[in-house]
């Protein structure tokens, strides 16, 4: 005869085996995706500290053309962007989205891989043809035209198998924010992607409607793919971790919500008084500010549901991420407010404020967050845990004054810039003081981006040490503080 | 499973609509606009507006080599921004003009595949450079050698688009005049290649600010008045 807590016991086993199955079906695609994009996310940071160089002393390395600010500005964005941002994300999406629907990856390992390779491709030769002079200077979409299809294809190899685990687990009653989250992701990455490249390549040419539409991709590209993925992440692990039920079902739902109807707004505010129709901008402007309402739900709903258990935030390295990234996600939305609405916009357009958002929403925010699923996911998958303490409190403290740094000097320099830009008695002055005002912050960037260069060099290390199976063969995972009773973890989070 | 369904009908339809109003339907208007004719009475001019195409071999190089990093190809309206009084930023390059340089419409880019109205403004905007441009000697110097002409610029030096060449017989006709300290060694001279050729004309073909048919005549008349 059983005894209740011998079949808790045994429920609790084959729980446990459930989930090692599901961990083993998608380790090895995980795996690459995590790897080759902490390897794009070091070569970005490295390119991040010379064009920030560049931006003081031109003529460092010399006047090669491959190693110009034109040239590697876009090579460090688009390295952060596709190299990292959506692999990485790619990586952290299948695994919640296996975990959290409870299925296993049943079939089309190999297609999983043979796309991770094509994708890679992709973006190498896009890169190099950016460096050698073949770049099309559409921001964010300078890559050649002829590497999108591929970019595509790979994406849509991974966002099927999600696709179907989503669909079999749905459940009516159930509302599943992390995978909701996930799945809009996976919805939204295709149609803006096609959106974008089929217009500005192979449309016959929209001239100042096309430069629109890049700034629209950008928006939506942040909003819509890297805030879900993000977003759903920390669904996924504040929880966990902390071992409490997200605190408001509805502020959850609202969020979603309202982030899928005005998402798609933004964007056009980007050129207002510019040649495109008045109406546009107005609407991206407006939508941007009401971004504030999801945005701040969502910040709300983690921090309610993080409260009491802070403790928790010095002791897990996946919380401590998370919450970090958490927190970002209504600074950079309060950054696209500020950069978006009449008033403030127009000094800060054109400006290196701009460049502060994209960094504040693909690093601060969306980095943070996939680099705390990252330290849950990777001792799941290789079966051992993170080797060091030391280099786990590196990678986070360089990162958050790496990035805080870059971000802080890029907004004040930007209003500088603007001041500068928009001063009456600047009317015939040519741009000395413009560029010697702007010489302090980015001689701080490029120390930033060199802080951050470092921590990722560690990351990377760190992570093919756990890859390679050199991690510690411990059951008791890696903690940044030990020995307080009150910071040992909820059962669940070890799950 | 229908819940499912409604699951993807309500994001499809929620961003479907800013997808339709804000991409699809200007795209196709867009198609639909051709070059407006001046009338030679009331616009005091002839021809279409806009009245020629951009360079586009030119354009090829700027967006190769990523000017428009720096530089804007935009004038803002003065409610926005004070673009339109800055100093031979328009056609008018007297100290100061009676009227700002007027922002720029959708028609200004039309025939260009793609405009590039800019990332940043770390350099001046180029948007009517044309008019304000010196010679094509100075623009290859600039191009060359940017510090040449202020030591304190930070703008990168397209060597590449320079060949360095042996100077027989006659100094090429094109040989850039550089100071002592860009100047390559002697008995060798600095020529432009094509494609440097080619982004001169570019940024010589940037005229943005023709009068807008009905528009900018009716203006100038008012400020006469």
């Amino acid at each position: 005869m059983q005894t209740p807590s011998s079949s808790a016991d045994t429920d609790l086993q084959a729980d446990n085996l459930r989930r090692a199955a599901i961990d083993k079906s998608v380790k090895g695609p995980v795996l690459f995706l995590f790897v080759n994009g902490a390897f794009w996310l070091m070569a970005s940071t490295i390119l991040g500290v010379l064009a920030a160089l560049k931006l003081f002393a031109p003529s460092f390395l010399g006047d090669c053309p491959v190693l110009q600010y034109g040239r590697l500005q876009p090579t460090h964005i688009n390295a952060l962007v596709y190299g990292w941002g959506v692999q990485a994300g790619l990586g952290v999406m299948l695994w919640i989205m296996a975990r959290r629907s409870g299925q296993e990856l049943k079939s089309g390992k190999s297609v999983l891989y043979v796309a991770g390779v094509f994708w890679n491709i992709a973006v190498t030769l896009g890169l190099v043809s950016i460096l050698s002079g073949g770049s099309t200077s559409i921001e964010w979409l300078e890559m050649p035209k002829w590497v999108w299809p591929i970019m595509l294809a790979a994406f849509l190899c991974f966002a099927w198998p999600m696709t179907t685990m989503f669909a079999r687990a749905f459940r009516p009653e159930g509302f599943m924010v992390s995978t909701w989250y996930i799945l809009g992701a996976c919805f939204w990455f295709p149609w803006i992607f096609v959106t974008a490249n089929v217009a500005l390549h192979c449309l016959p040419g929209l001239g100042a409607l096309g430069t629109g539409i890049n700034a629209w991709y950008i928006h939506v590209l942040i909003l819509l793919f890297f805030a879900p993925v993000a977003i759903g992440s920390a669904y996924y692990f504040i929880p966990k971790i902390t071992g409490q039920p997200i605190a408001s079902m509805q502020l959850a739902q609202m969020g979603f919500w309202a982030l899928a109807c005005l998402g798609g707004w933004s964007g056009m505010q980007h050129y207002m008084g510019g040649p495109l129709p008045g109406w546009m901008s107005a609407t991206g402007s407006l939508a941007s500010v009401l971004l504030l309402v999801p945005v701040g739900a969502v910040g709300l709903n983690h921090h309610l549901t993080t409260l009491g258990k802070h403790n928790l935030v010095a002791s897990s390295p996946t919380l401590r991420f998370t919450f970090l990234g958490a927190v970002f996600y209504p600074v950079s939305g309060i950054i696209l407010a500020l950069i978006s609405t009449f008033t403030t916009g127009p000094t800060l357009q054109f400006t290196n404020a701009w460049y502060g958002y994209q960094i504040v929403a693909v690093y601060g925010f969306f980095s943070m967050c996939v680099f705390g699923a990252i330290y849950y996911i990777v001792p799941r998958l290789t079966g051992c845990e993170w080797l060091s303490v030391r280099l786990i409190r590196n990678h986070f403290w360089f990162s958050t004054y790496g990035i805080a740094t870059v971000v802080i000097t890029s907004l004040v320099s930007g209003i500088q810039q603007g001041g500068d830009l928009n001063h009456p008695e600047m009317w015939d002055q040519d741009f000395y003081q413009l560029v010697m005002n702007a010489r302090p912050y980015m001689v701080a960037r490029a120390f930033a981006w060199a802080l951050i260069t470092w921590s990722n060099i560690w990351f990377l290390v760190h992570l093919l040490l756990m890859v390679a199976g050199l991690g510690r063969r411990s059951s008791a995972p890696t903690l940044l503080h030990h020995g307080h009773e009150e910071t040992s973890l909820p059962h669940g989070a070890h799950a | 499973m229908s819940n499912f369904r409604t699951f993807i009908l309500a994001l499809t339809a929620s961003f479907g609509l800013p997808w339709l109003c804000l991409i699809i339907i200007p795209a196709i208007k867009y198609q639909a606009l051709t070059p407006v004719a001046y009338d030679k009475d009331a616009d005091g001019v002839d021809g279409y507006y806009p009245p020629a195409p951009i360079n586009r071999q030119g354009q090829l190089v700027y967006a190769r080599e990523g000017c428009a990093q720096c530089h804007t190809q935009m004038i803002r309206p003065t409610q926005l921004a004070l673009d339109g009084w800055r100093k031979g930023w328009g056609q008018d390059q007297e100290a100061r003009p009676a009227t700002p340089t007027r922002a720029n419409t959708l028609l200004d880019y039309l025939g260009e595949p793609y405009a590039f109205l800019g990332i940043q403004r770390l350099g001046p905007d180029l948007t009517n450079y044309g008019w304000r441009a010196p010679t094509r000697q100075e623009m290859h110097q600039m191009l060359y050698a940017p510090r040449q002409r202020h030591e304190w610029s930070n703008m990168p030096a397209f060597k590449n688009l320079y060949t360095v060449q042996l100077a027989q017989g006659p100094k090429s006709e094109s040989a850039l005049k550089l100071g002592k300290s860009y100047a390559p060694e002697a008995g060798y001279e600095v020529v432009p290649t094509p494609e440097a050729e080619a982004l001169v004309d570019y940024l010589l073909s940037l005229k943005k600010d023709n009068p807008i048919p009905g528009i900018t005549a009716a203006a100038a008349a008012a400020v006469k008045k």
